[in-house]
């Protein structure tokens, strides 16, 4: 019996020197934090010596961005692997791990371009894309149909369309997120490219660039037209996802621009719209600038630079297994969540839970990031502040444009 | 207070003995971050490692006075402190009166009023805000079907409407405060004092002015203090229904601008954050000694 107390202990002892302990952040969107569980207890039982502590966050992105400046301006090595939104790399980088040699490690070839350009800063990739994101366009297929009214292609048809089923149907036209944060600027960003726009390229300001300021006044002016001439309705200046997505599902709306992870719930026997929505690609801009654009959202794993060369090792091994294509598609299946490496998009099982991922596929190869720069939050909140002023009537869109680039200039330089 | 002669001089020793830990609590968690913020303040700075720290002098204090945004937000601040706290302070001085009157179930309408003020702000207001959405709202039908407001108006992304209903959420919160503290204050007030002045006489008014209100002064002082100090640091009402848009940025939201989103700024905007909430402090500070001196409280 004495033996085999020793044993154990000299066994848990030998252990110990080789097993570590991580821990890792983690949102609890829907089904996110189950999905996630799940997962690292298949990885634990893969890699005994290896021990995953998850640490849940809020909701919100702001939210865990407060949190995230208070853990790393400590420089604390805990928490290990960070779950870091799309547009914070740039401003962390000083804080993460450079992960620039081990492209191959993380099989990123196989990524989308978008999702890993997000993540390389100055050349130096920080952060391995983990789920993505991408603006759409839900629609109303039994309305469209009773008016005689094909999917549109351009935002000129959608204005026509939702004005005129909106006015007949007594319901608003076109839903999106016009309140003053976050959200606003990817819809801005959605319309200003779509109409050949652009607010900042390479890290310069180009606003007011002739090549793209007529196109971004056009853009800008449009937004606009859709609340003065009620298509959309004066209160998408208070909107953000959730508001808009109560007023779609609650069958007041024919158009909305989302998320995808609105599209599950919309869908949802209880929801009054299942089976009347459908979803496409967020319409093109009036030729000959205009294409398809939809922003790029998502969110991406990153190692904190303050934990020890062992825990970096074991974070690499865990991010590793988490975008795997086996676990892309698990957490496709189980959270939702759209996967970063196409490859897992033509797997059976994908396809069976997201049977919409085949039709906006293209949509996340060609997401477009927001602007890539340490300084992000400055320039997203200048871009906000100018197009909300538009949105509720207290300026005019070549005034908002120009103090924008003026604004976003004494930023940059 | 006269302790010599009272206490022992060992007593003495003891009660200093005792009271070191909490004046080292004290200067842990209150003086050494204000002298900590004092010190930021004076420079260029952003916790982004390897930024240079670079020594400005007052440099941030006159950028800040020369920001529009910090300006406007002062405004909006001073503009909310002013119309909450003087409603707060009438409405509650009305519930007040009301609910020293003797009454039947008097408790229990003391218990109920307390109520908003009970529930966490954050709550309150994500709901309120709901209230005011522009779809489903419940007070937007009321103001249209009295015909106020047009249908669908967004009173949250309003300019002009948005401040207005945020100051009605604090005043919603806060008034059970106001009258709870008030109320404290009039039930010192002995019965006599107005049996008296009943029988030389005196109308109610004449009654209101010569005893009450003299004798609620401290209350009325203090009250004052409390909400001006609390509305002039408002954060939360305003962070949740609106994040400062549409004219409605006050100091405070402004400051978790500088400080929480742009705190690895290359532009190095920890220092003028820092500055910001001196000023704040530097602004509460000003309010706490005008009232102290135009009411006379003594804080002992």
């Amino acid at each position: 019996m004495k033996k085999v107390v020793v044993l154990f202990a000299i066994l848990t002892m030998v252990l110990s020197v080789f097993s570590i302990t991580i821990t890792m952040t983690a949102g609890a969107v829907g089904r996110e934090l189950e999905a996630l569980t799940e997962q690292v207890e298949m990885f634990m039982e893969e890699n005994p010596d290896i021990t995953v502590n998850i640490l849940p966050m809020p909701n919100s992105s702001t939210d865990r961005h407060d949190l995230y400046v208070t853990y790393l301006a400590s420089g604390t090595p805990d928490p290990d692997v960070l779950q870091l939104d799309v547009i914070w790399p740039a401003e962390f980088a000083p804080f993460l791990v450079d992960l620039t040699d081990d492209y191959d490690y993380f099989g990123l070839d196989g990524f989308f371009p978008g999702t890993v350009a997000s993540n390389t800063v100055d050349g130096r990739l920080v952060a391995v894309p983990w789920f993505t994101d991408a603006g759409i366009l839900y629609y109303r297929k039994d309305l469209l149909e009773k008016y005689g009214y094909d999917v549109p292609k351009t935002w000129d048809e959608l204005y026509t369309a939702a004005k005129d089923i909106s006015e007949k149907e007594g319901i608003e036209g076109f839903v999106w997120q016009g309140a003053r944060y976050e959200g606003l600027t990817c819809d801005v960003m959605e319309f200003v490219h779509s109409f050949g726009g652009e607010i900042m390229k390479d890290g310069e300001v180009v606003v007011d660039d002739p090549e793209y300021y007529d196109n971004n006044v056009a853009a800008i002016t449009f937004m606009d037209k859709l609340i003065e001439e009620g298509v959309s309705p004066a209160g998408v200046t208070t909107y953000m996802e959730e508001e808009a997505r109560r007023v779609f599902q609650n069958g007041d709306a024919v158009f909305m621009r989302n998320w995808p992870y609105a599209w599950p719930l919309v869908n949802a026997p209880e929801s009054p719209v299942a089976g009347k929505a459908d979803i496409t690609v967020l319409p093109k801009g009036p030729a000959p600038d205009g294409r398809n654009s939809a922003t790029l959202g998502g969110w991406n794993l990153g190692i904190n630079a303050n934990s020890s060369a062992a825990e970096v090792e074991a974070s690499k091994k865990l991010i590793k297994f988490l975008v795997s294509k086996e676990q892309q598609v698990y957490k496709a299946v189980n959270a939702g969540q759209t996967p970063t490496m196409i490859e897992a998009y033509n797997d059976p099982r994908t396809i069976e839970a997201n049977p919409f991922y085949a039709d906006i596929l293209d949509v996340f190869l060609n997401a477009e990031p927001r602007p890539i720069s340490p300084i992000y939050s400055e320039i997203s909140y200048e871009i906000q502040v100018a197009v909300h002023e538009v949105l509720t009537q207290q300026a005019e869109p070549e005034d908002a444009l120009d103090n924008l680039a003026e604004n976003l200039k004494s930023l940059v330089e | 207070m006269k302790v010599k002669g009272t206490y022992k001089r060992s007593d003495i020793w003891l009660a200093f003995w005792l009271i070191i830990p909490t004046l080292i609590a004290i200067g842990i968690t209150a003086f050494y971050p204000l002298g900590q913020t004092l010190y930021d303040s004076f420079f260029r700075w952003s916790l982004r490692p390897g930024f240079e720290r670079e020594f400005l002098g007052f440099q941030n204090y006159v950028n800040l006075f020369q920001d529009p945004r910090f300006l406007r937000s002062l405004w909006n601040t001073v503009y909310f402190t002013f119309f909450s706290v003087l409603i707060e302070f009438l409405l509650g001085l009305g519930t007040a009166l009301i609910l020293n009157a003797d009454f039947k179930l008097r408790g229990l309408v003391r218990a109920a009023v307390l109520i908003p003020w009970a529930i966490p702000t954050a709550v309150s207001s994500q709901m309120w805000k709901w209230m005011y959405n522009d779809q489903y709202g419940v007070i937007s039908l009321m103001l249209y079907n009295l015909g106020i407001l047009e249908e669908g108006t967004p009173i949250l992304g309003t300019p002009g409407m948005a401040m207005s209903a945020i100051i009605a959420v604090d005043v919603w919160k806060t008034t059970p405060f106001v009258a709870l503290l008030l109320l404290a204050g009039l039930q010192i007030i002995p019965n006599e004092l107005y049996e008296a002045a009943r029988i030389d006489g005196a109308s109610i008014w004449k009654q209101f002015t010569s005893i009450t209100l003299p004798v609620l002064r401290p209350t009325i002082g203090v009250t004052l203090i409390f909400r001006t100090l609390d509305a002039l640091r408002v954060f939360d009402i305003v962070y949740i229904m609106t994040q400062g848009a549409v004219g409605t940025e006050t100091l405070a939201v402004y400051n978790r601008s500088l400080l929480m989103d742009n705190i690895f700024s290359p532009r190095g905007l920890f220092g003028y954050g820092s500055a910001l909430s001196v000023v704040i402090f530097l602004i509460i500070g000003l309010f706490t000694i005008i009232y102290m001196r135009s009411l006379n409280i003594k804080l002992d």
